[in-house]
């Protein structure tokens, strides 16, 4: 029997909502799959797609994007100037032939502790079925400097 | 040749009674069919001026030349359609005032040029509104439709193709009238966000920020794609990202001065399908 695939994903949450939803579903004890990264940031409209790029480089096989639900925004329209920047982004990563099943967006409210670990389990299942990111991984071994998450 | 002649006449009069401190055209180039832009300050300068079918290059990018346009003084420009759009672009972005620029427009089908009619970019709009109804006609591209029926992975491998060519010149930027950044993301190295060596990954990263970045923004004049040394086809990307735009939120890039730039504007109701 094969070892079971470890999916590496990376997750750019938004602190006021997503990080705090995390925060809940720790404290709440609920258990969820340990392959996620978690990395904070102040706004969705902080992460720049340049992010999504730089953790499939370092060999993340999957990204997950989440921040406050449209109106709940800190900074009021944080993420509805990132869900365009997403949409697009996305068409992007679809015709450059990354699939954009890679890259998962979500919204998830300081409230919601158990969607966020549903959502965990639920993307790290997907991601293990796509299995790893080979065609990156390929690259990255052709650069001669392979940086490893 | 009767354009050309009468657009001659019209920046010599313009650039003798003062109106404009200078016009951006083009002149004979190191082939027949090549052209490469003139600067002309005075009449005799003028004799040089070329407008034919060849004279393909989008000038609007030296219009951004830093100190060109601070002394308030107007400057014309030989645009076709696509250049006055990137006039409105660059002044919707705030990098110059579209009243100081002076447009000598034209177009050609075939090898025939003519002139079109307005002087300034306001008075385009007309035009610049018929091309936004019929988009198919440019867009349409049949390398595109065959890259759009592929599947992830053939797609990949095009890719992977095309930019294992890219020796990372960065002409495409340099030739892009809206690539004005004075620090541009590649240069910049603390985070070192684009690799600087020109390996596959670091090719990827540095066309896929670049055609990021052209969203919503390009318009199609072709610079880039002429430009590259390896031929690698540009213009497919940045195509498919106007077309995104386009359905997506109803934005034609360079419609008017005023229009707000897509990707830092939003609608509470914007299209959100693909969120968990």
């Amino acid at each position: 029997m094969s070892e079971l695939f470890e999916p590496k994903i990376v997750a750019f949450v938004c602190t006021y909502c997503t990080y705090a939803g995390a925060d809940l579903a720790g404290t709440s004890r609920l258990k969820y799959a340990p392959n996620v990264r978690i990395v904070r940031l102040p706004c969705t409209g902080r992460i720049s797609p340049m992010f999504i790029l730089k953790a499939l480089q370092k060999g993340a096989d999957g990204v997950l994007v989440s921040g406050c639900h449209p109106g709940d925004c800190h900074f009021t329209h944080g993420n509805y100037h990132a869900r365009r920047r997403w949409m697009v982004f996305r068409a992007l990563l679809d015709f450059t032939g990354i699939s954009p099943e890679r890259v998962k967006f979500s919204w998830i409210s300081a409230a919601e502790g158990s969607k966020f670990a549903d959502l965990i389990n639920s993307v790290t299942e997907d991601i293990r079925n796509l299995g790893p990111f080979d065609q990156y991984q390929q690259l990255i071994k052709e650069t001669e400097s392979p940086a490893t998450l | 040749m009767i354009t050309q002649e009468r657009y001659r006449t019209t920046v010599k009069e313009l650039l003798a009674n003062g109106s404009i401190k200078m016009a951006i055209g083009y002149k004979p180039g190191s082939t027949p069919d090549r052209r490469r832009p003139l600067f002309i300050r005075t009449s005799e300068e003028a004799e040089q001026l070329v407008l034919d079918s060849t004279c393909v290059q989008n000038l609007s990018g030296y219009l951004v030349s830093e100190g060109l346009l601070s002394d308030e003084k107007r400057v014309g420009i030989f645009l076709r359609p696509e250049g006055v759009r990137s006039i409105n672009i660059l002044a919707a972005e705030y990098q110059l005032n579209a009243d100081q620029i002076v447009i000598f427009g034209f177009d050609s089908t075939g090898r025939e040029v003519r002139p079109l009619d307005g002087r300034s970019a306001r008075e385009f709009s007309g035009l610049l509104n018929e091309l936004k109804e019929k988009p198919l006609q440019i867009y349409k591209e049949p390398l595109l439709e065959r890259i759009e029926k592929m599947n992830a992975k053939e797609r990949f491998d095009f890719w992977q193709e095309e930019f294992s060519r890219c020796i990372k010149c960065y002409a495409c930027r340099q030739a892009c009238p809206m690539c004005y950044c004075r620090r541009c993301i590649v240069d910049s190295n603390q985070p070192q966000w684009v690799n600087t060596s020109s390996h596959t990954l670091g090719n990827f990263e540095w066309n896929i920020v670049r055609a990021f970045h052209l969203s919503g923004r390009c318009v199609q004049c072709g610079n880039c794609d002429r430009a590259c040394p390896v031929n690698i086809p540009l213009r497919l990307i940045n195509q498919r990202m106007a077309n995104e735009v386009l359905d997506g939120f109803d934005h034609f890039a360079g419609l008017s001065a005023t229009q707000e730039p897509v990707l830092a504007s939003f609608k509470k109701d914007d299209t959100e399908t693909f969120i968990l």
